[in-house]
């Protein structure tokens, strides 16, 4: 079979083919209004002239490879070889409808007119070669395409002389005989999927990475009430959009608002991603969710209509005279489909229609519900079918085509819509939760006397999301019935009854593999093992007293056989070691899917091995044992293929997947609040496929995810004795239920060690007078002609641009983006907001007209030329000590700059301090001019590292504490601080590093803005060091010098290697004890960057443990970079972090930075308060 | 702020004219039509937007553009083609290692830098390398095997 080459875009071109075989088959509704009948057909089968087939198929493929198996089918039937195939699918516009790629019906259902077609086209090309060869049809023969006469004649014609010349098209013919499958050449072979090569060296082009000339890029803007889709507030709670939110974000081209739908277009993907981020947008509130973390309550609170699938015997009255009466409550919760691409698509609105490339698993569907949220009629609505990322289910695919619809018809242009992950995980439409109850019992000998069964599965097919945005159709949501998928047991128990109670959705839910079925199974195949143990039998030999199909018999036993199931009645007998616990599970399952009472996909049966931790709760699924009958396996690698991914993806779902809600919508918005299987989780799985060539084929793409999660409930209740009926294992429920049960661990979990810390003392807070004052006024000096700068030497100016690095004059001189020097950054102070002046030679706004005399009056005493008095924000204290002819060279190179006219906002702080003369009174108390004065005792180095710090370097400024009027304190020097809502670490002795500063990390931080034993500089620490990049070596080691004399003891670097073994063995062995979600998010959001992984990755791993801020008093410098990431590194070999504002929310982020606390700094009491804090942080942040 | 921007990437030199704080695959993707990176989360969780960086790996949804200026960086296209794939991706299609192949590029790219670094990992190593990279399909089982035999040269028993 060869991957779609490029083939007629419509059903009606291959209608005017000549020299072509069509199959067809007349439309359902065809009806006689068109004069050529043969506009009315849809073509499954098409033989070229060149003897290449065509095959059409309604359904899409939706990441298994679908098409390959296809393509068999058809190879067989008409006896040509595989590679002669070209499969097309889903495709309203040339394939066949035949619905929505669900229920694991391609192969089932769809496949079988395909076959049939294919048959026909064979029978038809043998009846021409008769006729040609002058032979009886039944002696013929075919060998890849040519048909032979009987062995001795030599005569041969192949398919492709036999159509050349003329157009052909037949209805398919239900009598075209099949062939035999003894004589199977090509079905039933595994066979490589087409699409990899093209994949594996990124050629093939997913809906993704479609691009059309004059593309723009489109995001959407989604309301606060994240994944709700029903309610009067849905498409009526946008109050504005403030579109001047996006001034200076270049290139947008419409900001379109329909109801509650928001997108944006611009002509690059990141400016439209910026804009998504900062649109300020104003909603109404949203209405209550009920609690969603209690799934029981919610669901029976849901309003529900009862639906009676079976009733059998008299339920009531024998479950009523049952010995051991065994009613049940088994709880399924909200999971994602959990796409790895959010959804894409590309649409192009043009005045004579629409053309959408999506990754639907619907295209008719999708086809019909965009013309209608357009208003155009079908026929000018072309849905382009693309691969997309495995969707499992409903997604967002359907909902991203009708935004991109919207969006390009709004500017007229083609507009590619990408959803975010954070949208991806939020909205789409939920695999619901589900409530299964079971009423039931056994008699005195262990035999189930009746079985009542009522199940609630909250969810309908997800209407597009647009649509109800928009307002186009009605957010009342549709009652669908599919909560009964599977929901009558296998077993023939002889009073039985089986209720569904159908509801509308609570949040937007609609199909997710194994729809309904995978938690009624889950109940049905608990609750018979949970009879088994009261009744003190085996659970497979108490199952099969009770089941009488012969498949799933035979199944069993191959399975019990292949896993070597030893019978047993009691759990506990597969040992363990520890703190270890071992056990395997049984569960069986018929999928029994699509309307009721629907048909059973290929059967399955599970045996789980598990190993339960019961110390930390963790819950390992170490081996699957797998049968399955699908019956034929039209490609047996496909199969194989198939039935991994749905043990992986199932044991993911049972083990660790749960939506949260906050109480309006969804919270979990990305991988690490949502974490899935990783490669160290995945079992081994031990597959036995039944070989039935002899049964037709099954559906193979759901069924073995049926039985998993019974069968692991079944292996924690073998390996513990504690039954589990609420999904997911996570460590904590299996924990808390452990202990319920009164299972403790051999050595209790540590102790995590908890204290309460007084907050941060305030170090700007309160005001004292300053009437005391003296109100001493300085004179102006005057004005002089701009410096000619020829007079510097290019040396002078050379060391210049060095010290003002070293000043890191730049960084407050400059706005962001802004020319260089050309000030007007805003300083905020605890007296307000202080705005840096133009320093550029400017004559009119900056100081072109500085004398020298003026330039070193304001940078040792904070006068300015005019007299006026400078804040202290400006480091004049610190300045002061720098020689004369170090400010010399500043004033040289600043001079040697380009004058740029610009003219600061004013600085307007709040009285008394707006009273600039007051800064007078203040510098008698604080401020000591004057140069620097060498310790004759210490060494030259030494003292050189002090005057660059103390001086030039104003490290003080930020890592010095100020007192009540704004000077450093100076009985704590670089006692730490708080700098532009950073802390400022204390330095030198006082450093609150888990390991002590030495010379040598100090200067290599310095140098790289990264230590590996203390972390990246980060937030205004990142440009000082890029600041420093001028500074020659010797004098970073001075400072490096200067700043580690203060330690007691010189830092030897095997004391530093000592203490970081210590450190990462007392941090890194205790993490999934203390886990909890706040260890899930690290792990799963955090660790990539941040644990040692087995090779090396680009940028820097810092180590929490390591990390001053972990052990800082404050958690503000953690805070602060979990929000905003770390975009611009001190250094560009750093490597970046992403930001997580976003994503997480402010009680995730609690979760995670209490979680890293404990583990990283576990000698540190817990950070107080941090909710609030971080609520505070995220104003703050996201306001500047 | 815009300005040109200096890339190299599988071997050829660009320049683009762009905010360099641009996410790298924005760049790789829009500017230089690459569809072996994918968008999976713009947090590097996922892995499916992996390149490598000088040989190393590098999550490129996540990277500002500006910190692989002058650096060698390499695409999935950049390891080989459908006519000649290079050896990891010769094994990925030979033991079928994915189902609807979005991760796929994750999967090559972090296996190929692993095998750089470590010519003849074990298992366990390899399951290390890539915990970080998801799967939803659930083709662990494949890819695994398809790792194993890149490492090896020989068909994975």
């Amino acid at each position: 079979m060869t991957a779609q080459p490029d083939l007629p875009r419509d059903r009606r071109d291959y209608m005017r083919w000549h020299d072509v075989l069509l199959v067809v088959r007349d439309l359902p509704d065809a009806s006689s209004s068109l004069p050529d009948g043969e506009e009315n057909v849809e073509i499954f089968v098409m033989v070229g002239a060149d003897g290449h087939v065509t095959a059409f198929n309604g359904h899409v493929d939706l990441g298994t490879g679908i098409g390959t198996a296809l393509g068999q089918i058809v190879a067989e039937e008409l006896d040509v070889a595989f590679d002669r195939v070209t499969v097309v699918l889903g495709d309203p516009s040339r394939t066949p409808n035949q619905g929505a790629t669900i229920a694991s019906e391609t192969i089932q259902i769809t496949a079988v007119p395909l076959r049939q077609a294919a048959a026909t086209a064979r029978q038809t090309l043998l009846a021409l070669a008769a006729d040609r060869l002058g032979v009886s049809l039944s002696e013929l023969r075919v060998e890849d395409g040519v048909v032979l006469t009987p062995k001795g004649g030599n005569l041969s014609i192949s398919y492709g002389e036999l159509i050349t010349g003329k157009r052909r098209v037949v209805r398919i013919d239900p009598e075209a005989p099949l062939r035999p499958v003894a004589g199977y050449r090509v079905v039933g072979q595994p066979v490589s999927r087409v699409d990899l090569p093209a994949k594996a060296t990124g050629q093939l082009v997913y809906v993704h990475d479609m691009r059309v000339a004059g593309m723009a890029h489109g995001r959407v803007v989604r309301p606060p009430y994240a994944g709700l889709d029903s309610g009067i507030f849905v498409g009526t709670s946008l109050i504005a959009v403030d579109e001047s939110s996006l001034a200076g974000i270049p290139g947008i081209l419409a900001v379109v608002t329909i109801g509650d739908f928001i997108g944006i277009v611009a002509e690059r993907e990141e400016h439209a991603a910026l804009a998504a981020q900062r649109l300020t947008v104003s909603w109404k509130p949203t209405p209550s969710l009920p609690d969603l973390s209690q799934i029981q309550t919610a669901l029976r609170a849901n309003p529900s209509t009862p639906r009676l699938l079976m009733n059998r015997g008299d339920v009531d009255a024998a479950i009523a005279g049952a010995a051991l009466p065994m009613p049940r409550t088994y709880v399924w919760p909200y999971q994602m489909h959990g796409s790895i691409g959010p959804s894409c698509s590309l649409a192009d609105f043009r005045p004579d229609g629409l053309t959408v490339w999506s990754g639907t698993q619907n295209p008719h569907v999708l086809r019909a519900d965009i013309a209608s949220l357009l208003q155009l009629p079908e026929e000018r609505v072309e849905i382009i079918r693309m691969e997309a990322a495995g969707c499992y289910g409903r997604n967002c695919a359907d909902d991203v085509s009708a935004d991109a619809a919207l969006l390009s018809r709004a500017v007229g242009r083609p507009v590619r819509v990408q959803l975010t992950r954070e949208q991806e995980h939020a909205w789409e439409p939920k695999g619901a939760a589900q409530l299964m109850e079971v009423g039931g019992g056994l008699d005195a000998a262990g035999g189930v006397v009746g079985y009542d069964f009522s199940v609630r599965y909250p969810s309908n097919g997800a209407p597009i999301l647009a649509a109800l945005l928009t307002g186009a159709i009605s957010p009342v949501p549709v009652i669908s019935e599919m909560g009964d998928r599977t929901a009558i047991p296998p077993y023939g128990y002889e009073h039985m009854r089986v209720v569904a109670h159908d509801m509308p959705p609570i949040v937007r839910a609609s199909w997710l593999r194994g729809v309904s079925s995978m938690p009624n199974s889950f109940a049905h195949e608990s609750w018979i093992d949970e009879a088994a143990a009261a009744a003190r039998v085996d659970p497979i030999a108490f199952r099969l007293r009770y089941l009488k199909d012969e498949r799933a018999v035979d199944l069993i036993h191959a399975v019990a056989e292949r896993a070597n199931w030893v019978p047993h009645t009691e759990p506990g007998s597969a040992g363990g070691d520890g703190d270890v616990l071992r056990g395997r599970g049984f569960a069986y399952a018929l999928y029994v899917h699509s309307k009721f009472p629907g048909y059973g996909a290929a059967w399955s049966a599970w045996v789980a091995d598990v190993e339960v931790n019961k110390a930390t709760g963790e819950v390992a699924v170490t081996h699957v044992t797998v049968g399955q009958d699908s019956g034929l396996m039209i490609n047996p690698a496909g199969v194989r293929h198939q039935i991994h991914g749905n043990v992986i993806q199932s044991v993911s779902r049972v083990l660790k997947e749960e939506v949260a809600f906050t109480g309006t919508a969804v919270a979990t918005r990305d991988w690490g609040t949502y974490p899935i299987i990783t490669f160290p989780e995945v079992p081994v799985i031990n597959v036995l496929m039944v070989p039935r060539p002899d049964q037709p084929p099954l559906g193979v793409g759901e069924s073995a995810s049926v039985p998993s999660a019974a069968a692991i409930a079944n292996a924690i209740y073998d390996a513990t004795g504690v039954r589990f009926r609420e999904l997911p294992f996570t460590p904590e429920r299996v924990r808390a239920g452990l202990e319920a049960a009164g299972i403790t661990p051999a050595q209790p979990p540590g102790k995590v060690r908890r204290g309460f810390w007084a907050a941060l003392g305030a170090g700007f807070a309160g005001l004292v007078g300053l009437a005391t004052m003296a109100l001493p006024l300085r004179a102006a000096i005057a004005p002089v002609a701009p410096a000619d700068t020829s007079l510097y030497s290019a040396a002078a100016v050379a060391r210049g641009r060095v010290l003002a690095g070293l000043g890191a004059c730049a960084i407050c001189h400059t706005v962001p983006g802004g020319a260089a020097y050309a000030g007007g950054l805003g300083i905020q102070t605890p007296f307000g907001t202080v705005y840096t002046p133009n320093i550029t030679p400017d004559i009119g706004t900056g100081i072109g007209t500085w004398s020298y005399a003026a330039f070193d009056r304001a940078m040792r005493d904070g006068v300015s030329r005019d007299g006026h008095h400078l804040y202290p924000a400006f480091p004049y204290t610190d300045f002061t000590r720098a020689t004369d002819a170090d400010l010399q060279a500043i004033y040289a190179y600043l001079m040697a700059q380009a004058p740029v006219g610009s003219v600061a906002p004013q600085t307007a702080l709040a009285f008394p301090f707006s009273l600039r003369p007051l800064m007078a009174a203040w510098n008698l108390l604080f401020h000591r001019p004057g140069a620097y004065q060498p310790d004759l005792i210490r060494s030259a180095q030494w003292n050189r590292g002090a005057y660059l710090v103390e001086g030039l370097g104003h490290c003080g400024a930020c890592h010095t504490g100020r007192n009540l009027l704004g000077a450093e304190r100076a009985s704590r020097p670089m006692g730490g601080a708080v700098a532009d809502g950073w802390e400022a670490p204390p330095l030198m002795g006082l450093s609150h590093a888990p390991i002590p500063w030495s010379e040598g990390e100090l200067f290599v931080y310095l140098r790289t803005g990264y230590s590996a034993l203390h972390g990246p500089a980060a937030g205004p620490m990142a440009p000082v060091i890029q600041e420093l990049a001028g500074l020659p070596e010797a004098d970073l080691l001075a400072m490096a010098h200067y700043l580690a004399s203060s330690q007691s003891a010189p830092v030897t670097a095997e004391t530093e290697a000592r203490m970081v073994a210590e450190i990462k063995a007392s941090t890194t062995g205790a993490m999934r004890i203390s886990g909890g979600p706040g260890a899930r998010i690290y792990q799963n959001a955090c660790a990539v960057c941040h644990e040692a992984a087995v090779m090396p990755q680009f940028g820097v791993q810092p180590n929490l443990a390591l990390n001053s801020n972990l052990h800082s008093a404050s958690p503000n410098n953690l805070i602060r970079v979990i929000l905003n990431g770390i975009q611009t590194p001190a250094n560009k070999s750093l490597g970046a972090m992403p930001g997580f504002a976003e994503t997480l929310n402010d009680a995730q982020l609690t979760d995670l930075v209490g979680f890293l606390r404990r583990q990283f700094a576990p000698g540190k009491p817990a950070w107080p308060a941090l909710q609030s804090r971080i609520a505070r942080l995220r104003a703050e942040t996201s306001a500047s | 702020m815009t300005r040109p921007v200096s890339l190299r990437v599988n071997g050829r030199s660009h320049s683009v004219e762009i905010d360099p704080q641009t996410p790298l695959l924005f760049i790789l993707r829009n500017d230089l039509a690459l569809n072996g990176p994918k968008y999976g989360c713009g947090l590097g969780e996922c892995g499916a937007c992996t390149v490598l960086i000088d040989g190393l790996v590098a999550r490129s949804c996540c990277l500002p553009a500006a910190l692989a200026e002058n650096r060698e960086i390499t695409t999935l296209e950049g390891l080989g083609s459908p006519a000649a794939p290079n050896r990891v991706q010769a094994a990925f299609v030979a033991e079928q290692g994915a189902q609807c192949g979005y991760c796929l590029n994750g999967m090559i790219m972090t296996v190929e830098a692993l095998l750089r670094h470590d010519p003849h990992p074990a298992e366990a190593t390899i399951r290390e390398a890539l915990r970080y990279n998801l799967c939803r399909c659930g083709a662990h089982v494949e890819i695994m095997r398809a790792a194993l035999r890149a490492a090896s040269g020989a068909p994975v028993r």
